[in-house]
């Protein structure tokens, strides 16, 4: 490892390893690396080096829907094979049928009504063949019940009489059952204000009252404990042959007895007989009473629907001195919004409710 | 729920299953929870749809609920109506919300594309009335409320809002016109409450309650929303009604009226002048008329707006109504007895309506029997000065001015003669005088036994009117002038008849007890079958046995039968024949009160 001579400083060599090659070797290389990718970058025009791009963006959504894009096995069994015929269902021909003619149905009834109002029987001829299920009426009491004559704004005197001793009748029920009805419970009772110290000395008294009362029934269970005989005494032979004997005696006479008393009802048969058709012909009264019952009450009334109690509307009637045999001086009922609701309760169309204060 | 009953019974868990009126009713709060609506909405719909609250045999749930049927239930669950409001409900949501965010535009526009469920009402109504007999059998109730809302005062706050007070006038004229036009009313009865009409049509009859011109008042026991959705529901089905009745007679519907006539509040009058000016076209043409179809209504539409014009030229000439009527005995033919004599009714009468009466009952009655009619006021067909008016209707107690040529009666002369079909002697209603009383047509009197006075004359002038009056409708002015002549003419001739008559009842009282002698000679125990007949027969033959001489031999049989029947019958047969027994008695109880009370009457007047 010697150290290199120093050579002169002066001569050409000298001179030659002082200049850098640098510049000439990156031209050359810049020139080849140009020649290899195809031209110098700086000497093309710049709108060749970037463009715009117009292609549309993929949305959000779509991106999201790209990679979705897969389906899984469980979704793809169920899609619909176009090559694979539907297996027919069980479906009754009713059923089949029944749709059709719904939509028809729809379709007549959504027209225009701007156009005119449709007749609603007017293809009376070629009414379905449908049976109508036949509906129960809630009542048999009827939509517009007629007044009795006696309600005329000009009636004869008798039907007059009959439904004013009617109404009446109606309003002397409601005077007597007020009076009959059991006093309501009052809301204070008379009475003076018990002092505090009374009040210690009543629940002294009752605390007193409990011991003495606790204090005999521990003494009377202790006497009967002392009464109760402590040995058992044992029962000879001869005391349970005479039981027995006694015993057998009994049955005997009771068995005496009952023949007895069955030969004495065979001799009373037929007083039996027409006792128990007494009995039955009182039963049958009471049975078409209820029933009979039962069905004016229908007539008059609704069943409870709810709970409330139907009551029916006063009648209208004129007093003896309103009728003046004129229309113009007719004094009128002017609440026959009510009279219809009342027909609606009565007719069990909808429950009675309760009397409702308007605001 | 199980709603399948018949199954055989097993155990079940507590709770799980049902059977029997458990399982077949459901209370009110049940059924509003199964259908997940509000408790208004299930009202409305169990109204539209006819649904009831039912009572079961035992009540599961306790007395105080209200119970409905479970098929009535499904009945409504199935109903496309009640997805149609749980529709409108979101809408009505939408609206609020535009409101409530000041968004005024998109609410108004909301509010102007409201859905309604008009298209669901109709099928209900198709469904709840498959034919149109079923609409003609249930319209009573209908009609009485359309008559109502029609006299009701408008009431913005109780939502009675004026729109449908008018809607309802206008259905119920359209009502009444038909029934005038084609003579069908057949009743007529004024009650305290209101106006009861009776009409037949196809067969039907209907009755309804038009209430008196009063201001009506609301109570408070009412609960109005109900009435309102019934109102809903009726006024749907009597526009329906009314548009096919129409159509019966080759009518177009919705009527065009002459509005100077609407104006003046007269349109009962002009749905009649409308009437009359239709059939006047379909006359000239029947074709078009005849082939109603949706192309040729424009060309009709001009042509009946041009008869109206021309109509409205003489507007206060009679010829109108007098081509009405004449025009309606002319067109059809197919009609029963009892509208060809409500047309004769009349004919050839001319009324006068003055200015104190109410005219409604009376424009719609009088036309209904073919007469003529006018009124005090604008469009009237004619003045009050028109010399051929032979009636005047009046209801005060004096007239000052009076024409000669005419009568002057009180409203009730019209209504009586009305439900007699006679034309009454005018002299009990002339003016200022107390007018007999106002009978009710709807009392059937033979069934009731009792016969109040005035019936027994008027009966005996029907029978006149039958018999040898044929003469009364052509009578002259002489004979209706001196109704006096005539009634006591008829009187003698009645005290003939019936001399002749009872001669007649007690000669078939004895055939009848000849024949039923042989007949029980003949049948022996086989009664069964006759009871009913043997039941009917029994009151009359004891009210006649005060003349017969026979009578206590004829009773024992008739007691006999009785009992022998009696004993032949089936436990329910005799349970009915004896309830039947106890309602005869109260009735017969109840005639004899009222001959008691009329004979105390009489006595006490006569002491006065």
């Amino acid at each position: 490892m010697g150290k290199k001579s120093k050579g002169s400083r002066k001569g050409k060599k000298a001179w030659r390893a002082n200049i850098s090659t640098a510049e000439i070797e990156d031209f050359f290389e810049k020139s080849t690396k140009d020649a290899l990718s195809g031209g110098s970058l700086s000497a093309l025009p710049s709108d060749s080096l970037f463009v715009v791009d117009k292609s549309q963006d993929l949305s959000v959504k779509r991106k999201i829907e790209k990679k979705r894009d897969k389906v899984l096995y469980c979704d793809s069994v169920l899609t619909k094979n176009p090559f694979v015929q539907a297996v027919p269902s069980s479906v009754n021909k009713k059923s089949k049928k029944k749709p059709k003619e719904a939509s028809s149905v729809k379709d007549i009834f959504q027209e225009d009504p701007k156009v005119g109002m449709l007749d609603l029987w007017g293809d009376e001829g070629e009414v379905r063949s449908k049976k109508t299920s036949k509906k129960s009426k809630p009542s048999i009491i009827p939509a517009v019940e007629v007044e009795p004559p006696g309600c005329s704004f000009n009636p004869s005197h008798e039907s007059h009489q009959d439904v004013l001793a009617q109404a009446v009748a109606q309003e002397m029920q409601k005077v007597y059952r007020k009076e009959l009805a059991p006093a309501p419970v009052p809301l204070t009772v008379p009475g003076e204000v018990i002092s505090e110290e009374d009040m210690l000395f009543l629940d002294a008294d009752i605390n007193t009252d409990d011991e003495t009362n606790l204090d005999e029934m521990d003494q009377d269970e202790d006497n009967e404990l002392e009464k109760r005989p402590l040995k058992m005494r044992r029962v000879t032979r001869v005391e349970l042959n005479k039981r027995a004997r006694h015993k057998e005696k009994v049955r005997k006479e009771a068995e005496a007895k009952k023949v007895e008393g069955v030969s004495k009802e065979i001799d009373s048969l037929p007083d039996i007989i027409q006792e128990i058709a007494k009995e039955d012909e009182e039963r049958d009264n009471r049975r078409i009473r209820r029933t009979i019952a039962k069905q004016e009450k229908l007539k008059s009334c609704p069943p409870r629907l709810g709970k409330h109690k139907f009551e029916p509307a006063p009648v209208q009637v004129l007093l003896s001195e309103e009728i003046t045999g004129s229309l113009r001086k007719l004094k009128g009922c002017c609440t026959l919004v009510r009279d219809r609701y009342k027909s609606l309760e009565k007719r069990g169309i909808i429950a009675p409710t309760a009397k409702s204060r308007r605001k | 729920m199980v709603n399948k009953v018949t199954r055989k019974k097993h155990y079940r868990p507590p709770g799980q299953k049902k059977e029997g009126n458990a399982a077949r009713y459901v209370t009110r709060s049940q059924a509003v929870k199964q259908l997940q609506i509000g408790l208004p909405l299930f009202r409305k719909l169990c109204i539209y749809k006819g649904v009831f609250p039912r009572e079961p045999k035992k009540k599961v749930k306790g007395n105080h609920h209200t119970y409905y049927h479970l098929k009535d239930i499904s009945f409504l669950h199935h109903e496309p109506l009640l997805e149609k409001c749980r529709e409108i409900r979101a809408y009505e949501k939408k609206i609020k919300k535009a409101d409530a965010k000041k968004n005024k535009e998109r609410a108004n526009f909301l509010i102007e594309r409201r859905p309604t469920y008009l298209s669901g009402l109709l099928r209900i109504i198709k469904e709840r009335y498959p034919k149109f007999i079923d609409a003609l059998r249930d319209l009573d109730d209908c009609l009485s409320l359309v008559h109502l809302f029609a006299a009701l005062p408008a009431q913005e706050r109780l939502k009675v809002e004026a729109k449908r007070i008018h809607e309802c006038r206008r259905l119920s004229h359209e009502w009444q016109a038909f029934i005038s036009r084609t003579h069908k009313l057949r009743k007529v009865f004024i009650s305290v409450k209101g106006i009861y009409y009776q009409a037949e049509v196809e067969g039907q009859k209907i009755t309804w309650l038009a209430p008196h011109a009063l201001h009506q008042i609301l109570t408070d026991d009412v609960d109005l929303t109900v009435i309102l959705n019934f109102m809903d529901f009726y006024e749907k089905l009597l526009a329906h009604v009314n548009k096919h009745l129409f159509n019966s007679i080759n009518l177009e519907y919705p009527p065009i009226l002459d509005p100077r006539l609407e104006a003046l509040a007269a349109d009962f009058y002009a749905l009649l002048r409308f009437f009359d000016a239709n059939t006047r076209t379909s006359l000239l043409n029947p074709q078009t008329s005849s082939s109603s179809q949706f192309g040729q209504v424009d060309a009709e539409d001009s042509e009946l707006r041009l008869a109206q014009l021309q109509h409205q030229l003489p507007l206060n000439e009679p010829t109108a109504l007098m081509h009405l009527v004449e025009d309606a005995s002319g067109m059809d033919e197919d009609e029963d007895e009892d509208t060809r004599e409500c047309k004769k009714l009349f004919k050839n009468m001319k009324f006068f309506l003055s200015r104190e009466v109410h005219r409604e009952s009376l424009l719609f009655i009088i036309p209904a029997f073919g007469g003529m009619v006018s009124w005090e006021g604008d469009g009237a067909p004619f003045k009050e000065s028109e010399k051929t008016i032979t009636h005047q209707i009046v209801d005060r107690s004096t007239q000052t001015h009076k024409f000669l040529s005419r009568d002057y009666v009180q409203p009730q002369w019209v209504f009586d003669c009305v439900n007699n079909r006679i034309i009454l002697p005018t002299e009990d209603y002339l003016v200022g005088r107390d007018p007999p009383p106002h009978l009710s047509p709807f009392v059937d009197n033979d069934a009731e036994g009792y016969v109040p006075d005035y019936a027994v004359t008027l009966n005996k002038l029907k029978a006149d009117a039958k018999n040898e009056i044929l003469p009364l409708p052509g009578v002259g002015k002489e004979d209706l002038d001196d109704p006096q002549k005539l009634l006591d003419a008829g009187v003698i001739d009645r005290a003939k008849a019936i001399e002749a008559a009872e001669m007649k009842q007690k000669m078939m009282a004895l055939e009848k007890e000849y024949h039923d002698e042989l007949k029980l000679e003949l049948q022996g125990g086989k009664y069964s079958s006759a009871i009913s007949n043997v039941d009917k027969q029994l009151p009359d033959q004891e009210k006649e046995g005060g003349e017969d001489t026979n009578l206590p031999d004829y009773q024992q049989m008739a007691e006999d039968t009785d009992k022998l029947s009696k004993v032949m019958m089936s436990r329910k047969k005799k349970s009915l024949y004896e309830a039947m027994q106890i309602g005869k008695r109260t009735k017969k109880g109840k005639i004899d009160l009222l001959h008691e009370r009329k004979k105390k009457h009489k006595e006490s007047h006569k002491s006065q």
